[in-house]
């Protein structure tokens, strides 16, 4: 079960100072984006004895080879002591070196296995810990070492002791990631009916459901998952337990709807069609809980970490958008309030997690791209004056809120009028003075429909005096901009154009 | 149920929409091409790159509830896009100002920036045209350049000191370069106008010279007015060698015809003299 560090509060108690934190920090987030860039983004967890706090690798762990080779020893030999060796053995393997030695040493694997099936509980529990400390290492050979280990692990999930199955769940789930034939033999083995089932009977041991989903978002993100893995996870019943474990739980926390809401964000990005999922409810649940965090949010219920479940709950339904038609579209997105909420997040967030607020926008450009009924939504529900303010940030943002705004007024000419009274056109005035071009192009889209929408409109933007940008924009380097420039001055405009004009110069 | 008439409500509302953009296609050439669409991103698209390293960061027990460096928001920059102008401003307001002093006033004929409507004709007036120039042998044509003054002049050369003496211009403000300077006068002042617009004295700079140095040829107007839209660091530091200095790369390479003009309604040029405005 985790708790969310606080990084900051913990400073103090371990006497490392708040900077070298912050350094550390950094580096490992540079480290993470530099793996994302190489596709090679994995994270192992490692859940840590009772008694422990931090993971901490410096304590009473001399250089692992001799004690390895004493403990082993030991372990072989004695009787009664089995356990104490074991669990020495736990706190030696934290260390990477250590870890290495084990696996080449000759027969530790089936030492260890042995003592993981034996008759002795807590023999069982220190060993499985063993094999969790070698899971969680960063070498990419320790965990094929320990695959004899797997048919008992996956057995054990349906056990009744909720310790010893999350140490496992964790244990399979730190290995998922290190290689093809690790994956291949846990599928073989049966790994995909082992978490269902086991998510299924262990529904109300929260910890348990965060370990199993953690599991399997491991297995998800594996390259080869889309056609390996997630056919016959979809097959399953895994995604309808997901689905049911998304709410989260007042008392135990965010964690396991965090776990649930990822793995059905990976379930949904690698397929094309998500048909399943939309019968199963996906979208109606997955918006339904974006609608009440939005609304806690809103409040200033920010409660730790929850960004870490709306930002998978916004994947999920920007992605299932395109899986679901028109028509059915009412029937699924049950919640009305989804456009205004999605706005609401986009002001919580824009200043702290710009990343998160694009996201936010990205869905509502999908959730209006095919639908009057949500277009309207937005302009009924006063939404429109929030996003045209949206318009001077870039990154990514500017670009995808024209891009709600053309939605909009791709649907109806009343609706371009609307616009207009909301205010676009002196905004649109504006953004088509902006240096990037994509802006400017789309800036161009928009008006275009405007224009063509109605003679008020056209009106408006004559007085106030949009020719001139456009007369600019006619000998523009970019060919898109001229053509689009021209095009309207002279098809449309040009009727009502009122300046000045070389010919017409009163008399001094 | 409400859901028949919605769909129905709905295909209607698109139809008068299709219809006539329908109709703008036929005609051709129709250049706009947007279309609502559904963005689908996969697993490892940039966009989601922000999400995944918080995701990671928290399961690695790197977490912490408050961002320390707040990430920085990005605002859009506006560009001047004038074909040949290269200025880029972080407000709108920079923008506009530079827009009001380099492209609002400008003379047809030579290309010239004026910082007002009024000194703009008074510009065309004197420089271009032949009438002015005819009148002026017989009376007192020069205008005095501050608004209000009303006072006029047979020569330039009197209105000149006319400024300095009343107006307080300062005398030593290249009025006294001779006609051999003239090439790099020109430059510079049209250096002056860009400047610092502000002040009459450059745009006296420009009056002051005898309309006789205006210069001659499509291609070295073309070539002036790529150096006066330059930024002003690169004006400051092309006043040090003005003969060799190619005009800095426009931004832009469409190049405009000598017969358009930009600027906000006031762009003149003398009338009847220049083809007709595109």
């Amino acid at each position: 079960m985790w708790r969310l560090n606080k990084v900051r509060h913990k400073a103090g108690q371990q006497g490392g100072s708040l900077e070298e934190l912050r350094l550390k920090r950094r580096e490992n987030e540079r480290a993470l984006r530099q793996a994302r860039r190489d596709r090679q983004l994995v994270s192992k967890r490692l859940l840590l004895n009772e008694d422990e706090e931090q993971p901490d690798v410096s304590m009473d762990t001399a250089p692992g080879g001799h004690d390895i080779v004493s403990l082993l020893h030991k372990l072989q030999h004695s009787g009664t002591e089995k356990e104490a060796h074991l669990k020495a053995l736990s706190k030696v393997l934290r260390d990477p070196a250590a870890q290495l030695t084990f696996i080449k040493h000759e027969n530790s694997m089936h030492l260890l296995v042995g003592l993981l099936t034996g008759s002795n509980a807590q023999c069982r529990l220190q060993a499985v810990r063993c094999l969790h400390e070698l899971s969680h290492s960063s070498h990419t050979n320790v965990a094929p070492a320990c695959l004899p280990a797997t048919p008992y692990l996956l057995t054990y999930l349906s056990g009744p002791s909720t310790k010893f199955t999350e140490l496992c769940l964790y244990t399979l789930g730190n290995m998922c990631p290190d290689s093809d034939v690790v994956r291949e033999k846990l599928l073989a083995q049966g790994i995909i009916p082992a978490l269902a089932s086991c998510i299924e009977n262990q529904r109300h041991t929260l910890a348990v459901v965060e370990a199993a989903a953690f599991t399997l978002s491991q297995l998800l993100q594996a390259r080869d998952a889309p056609e390996k893995i997630i056919p016959i996870v979809l097959k399953s019943t895994l995604p309808s337990h997901l689905l049911s474990v998304l709410t989260p739980d007042p008392q135990f926390g965010l964690a396991p709807a965090i776990e649930c809401a990822w793995c059905l964000h990976y379930l949904i990005c690698s397929t094309d069609d998500n048909k399943e999922l939309l019968a199963q409810g996906a979208l109606s649940q997955c918006s339904s809980l974006l609608v009440s965090l939005g609304g806690a949010v809103t409040e200033g219920n920010k409660e730790d970490g929850i960004e870490l479940l709306i930002w998978p709950l916004l994947r999920c339904v920007g992605n299932i958008l395109s899986s679901c038609p028109e028509e059915d579209l009412n029937a699924q997105l049950t919640d009305a309030h989804l456009p205004a909420s999605l706005c609401a997040l986009v002001q919580a967030y824009l200043h702290t997690l710009p990343a998160l607020a694009r996201e936010t926008v990205w869905v509502l450009n999908n959730l209006t791209a095919h639908s009057t009924e949500f277009c309207s939504a937005l302009l009924t529900l006063n939404l429109v004056p929030g996003l045209i303010q949206l318009l001077p940030f870039s990154q990514g943002i500017n670009t995808m809120i024209l891009r709600i705004l053309a939605n909009i007024a791709h649907k109806k000419k009343v609706f371009c009028v609307q616009l207009m009274q909301l205010g676009l056109l002196s905004a649109l005035c504006a953004t088509l003075k902006m240096a990037d071009q994509e802006m400017v192009i789309q800036s161009l889209d928009i008006l275009f429909m405007m224009t063509v929408s109605s003679p008020v409109v056209a009106e408006e933007f004559v007085r106030q005096d949009g020719l001139s940008l456009l007369e600019v924009l006619q000998y523009n380097g970019a060919a898109e901009m001229r053509q689009r420039s021209t095009y309207l001055l002279e098809k449309h405009l040009l009727s009502y154009q009122q300046h000045i004009t070389v010919d017409n110069m009163p008399d001094p | 149920m409400l859901q028949p008439e919605a769909l129905q409500l709905r295909t209607e509302g698109r139809d008068e929409q299709q219809e006539r953009r329908l109709s703008e296609s036929e005609e051709g050439n129709n250049p706009f091409s947007f279309t609502p669409q559904i963005i689908r991103l996969h697993k490892d698209h940039e966009l989601f790159e922000d999400g995944d390293i918080h995701r990671h960061m928290y399961l690695q027990d790197l977490y912490i509830s408050e961002a320390e460096d707040k990430p920085a928001l990005s605002v859009s920059e506006f560009a001047c896009h004038i074909s040949g102008c290269s200025g880029v401003f972080s407000a709108l307001e920079e923008y506009e100002h530079h827009y009001n002093a380099l492209h609002r006033h400008v003379c047809c004929s030579c290309r010239r920036s004026l910082p007002s409507a009024r000194l703009l004709d008074i510009h065309i007036q004197e420089w271009h045209d032949s009438l002015f120039t005819i009148l002026a042998q017989k009376q007192d044509m020069y205008q005095c350049l501050v608004e209000g003054c009303g006072q006029t002049f047979r020569t330039n050369k009197h209105r000149k000191d006319h400024l300095i003496r009343i107006h307080k211009y300062p005398p030593d403000f290249r009025f006294d370069k001779t006609k051999k300077e003239r090439g790099k006068e020109q430059k510079d002042a049209a250096m002056e106008v860009v400047d610092d617009v502000c002040e009459s004295e450059g745009v006296c700079e420009v009056m002051c010279n005898s309309p006789s140095d205006e210069p001659e040829g499509g291609e070295s107007m073309e070539t002036h007015e790529c150096e006066e839209k330059a930024t002003t660091e690169d004006v400051l530091a092309a006043a040090q060698d003005t003969e060799s200095t190619a005009p800095r790369k426009p931004q832009y390479s469409y190049r405009i015809p000598n017969t358009v003009c930009f600027g906000h309604g006031s762009v003149r040029g003398f009338r009847g003299r220049r083809g007709r405005r595109k």
